[in-house]
């Protein structure tokens, strides 16, 4: 598995974990971050279940695993945290699992034992070591109802879960981040269009997202978004019409 | 196709001792499953045998004194049909533990599979610290230990299966004997032996789905109890591996 530095100040790291050669096709290619700071770790959507394996191998190439101090799920599907009960297994029996308030009962069903905190619709702010700050920003209805970005003014980079996915074709991308916005909207139109519900959440999301200072933006799906390709996203975000499985009800 | 690396290559092929693990349980759960599919048709077979004496008692009373030995044979059937319905009611409160406790042997293999992916690959990885390894292997462990127990518990709702077997076949025996009785009477009971000789045939019919019933679940409750401990025995193994590599920091 492929581990790429976003950011990288004294202990204070963004890593980004994918492209793995060696995944099952059938399974949904996914990337991992881990955020980094002082002696903290907080895994950002550690994965399903079946990339559990090779994900441990590498993030203990990066960083000890007792340092691990919390899990962020963006929200609830496997590909996100059915890794979950593995993790528990590995980390610190203190790490905080941070989890929208909608979703615990049903993560339990993957997790019996795990404990949750329940993120409040509003979001919240979590600290990381003493000077990193992660906001957790609400992104509801894209696509999940109780979803969850991760924003970190200091890096810069906003965790965008499912937002700004793209189902990149093996070996068409070189590396981890989008090259060519334009080349790269094929892999994101359909999965948006569809998976995406709302344009009314999009358009929220775009308002609140827009006054943040973002250098990155870091999808759980495909490639990272860097510079001037960030607006280009909001911009290109702002004009798809969301929701396009209605149409198969109205038929 | 993507090239794997010798590491990975190394991994898939060492992630075995948990598919070892994996051929055997499957195995097992699947003769669980056949011993409580036998037992499946142990209600069928009760009402049958409570409706047979039903009968039987209804013909022992137009026989009058004719009938006295046979109506008190078919009221100790009734006895045995019940003690057949007591057996049944725990039998099904045996099937929902044996199947949950299948279950959590299933979601502990997953763990162990995945556990032991992940030690081969931080294994096969130079650049992976000593710790990480120790990491996967005590997590693999934890698992082995935690499956071991289910395993006991398994292993005990199994023996518990098969005492009530025994008790199933006790009431069989008996049930045999009954006939055997009843068709004693049938020969000095003039113009009712036909009528009794049905009665003593049909239960002897019923004794044997029965037996055979027993037969094919007793079977598969000894295989799962093979099995099992066979399975018992292979954690243990590697749980006594493991602590010998000093993993478990006892
Ligand atoms: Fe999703
Ligand atoms: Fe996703």
């Amino acid at each position: 598995m492929k581990c790429v530095s976003l950011y990288n100040q004294g202990s204070h790291r963004w890593l980004a974990f994918g492209q793995d050669p060696a995944k099952p096709d059938a399974v949904i290619d996914t990337v991992q971050y881990v955020v980094c700071a002082q002696g903290g770790a907080m895994l950002l959507d550690p994965g399903g279940m079946e990339v559990f394996p090779p994900m441990l191998a590498s993030i203990t190439q990066e960083i000890a695993i007792e340092d691990v101090s919390g899990i962020f799920l963006s929200h609830q599907d496997p590909d996100v945290g059915s890794s979950l009960p593995l993790w528990r297994r590995v980390c610190n029996p203190e790490t905080k699992i941070y989890v929208s308030a909608l979703w615990t009962g049903f993560i339990a069903h993957f997790d019996r034992e795990a404990v949750f905190t329940a993120i409040p619709d509003e979001g919240m702010e979590i600290s990381l070591g003493s000077d990193v700050r992660l906001k957790l920003v609400p992104a509801h209805y894209l696509h999940s109802p109780g979803n969850f970005h991760v924003y970190d003014a200091k890096a810069k980079i906003l965790f965008s879960g499912d937002m700004g996915a793209a189902l990149v074709p093996p070996g068409a991308a070189s590396g981890m981040f989008v090259e060519n916005f334009a080349s790269h909207i094929p892999y994101m139109e359909g999965f948006h269009r569809r998976w995406m519900s709302s344009n009314r959440a999009r358009d929220a999301w775009v308002a609140a997202v827009s006054k943040l200072d973002i250098e990155m933006m870091a999808p759980q799906h495909g490639l990272v978004f860097k510079g001037d390709d960030v607006p280009r996203f909001l911009e290109w975000i702002s004009g798809l019409d969301l929701g396009s499985g209605v149409a198969a009800m109205a038929r | 196709m993507a090239q794997l690396s010798a590491g990975v290559r190394r991994a898939r092929r060492e992630a075995q001792r948990s598919v070892r693990i994996q051929g055997r349980a499957s195995g097992l759960l699947g003769d669980c499953r056949r011993a409580f599919h036998a037992f499946g048709e142990l209600d069928e077979l009760a009402e049958n045998l409570r409706i047979l004496s039903l009968n039987a008692e209804l013909a022992a009373g137009r026989a009058g004194e004719m009938g006295r030995a046979v109506r008190a044979l078919t009221q100790y059937t009734r006895e045995l049909v019940n003690r057949l319905a007591q057996i049944q009611g725990e039998m099904f409160g045996l099937r929902v533990k044996t199947y949950a406790l299948s279950s959590d042997v299933l979601r502990e293999l997953l763990q162990l599979h995945l556990f032991e992916r992940a030690a081969d690959l931080v294994a096969a990885n130079s650049a992976s610290s000593k710790s990480a390894g120790i990491v996967a292997d005590r997590a693999f462990a934890q698992v082995m230990r935690r499956m071991v127990d289910t395993l006991d518990s398994l292993a005990d709702s199994v023996e518990a299966v098969a005492r009530r077997a025994q008790a199933i076949e006790e009431v069989v025996s008996q049930s045999d004997s009954i006939a055997t009785n009843i068709a004693i009477e049938a020969s000095s009971a003039g113009v009712h032996e036909k009528e009794f000789r049905t009665v003593s045939d049909t239960m002897r019919r019923y004794v044997d789905d029965l037996r055979q019933m027993i037969d094919e679940a007793s079977d598969a409750v000894r295989r799962a109890l093979e099995k099992g401990d066979s399975l018992r025995r292979i954690g243990l193994e590697n749980l006594h591996e493991l602590q010998a590599k000093r993993i478990l920091g006892e």
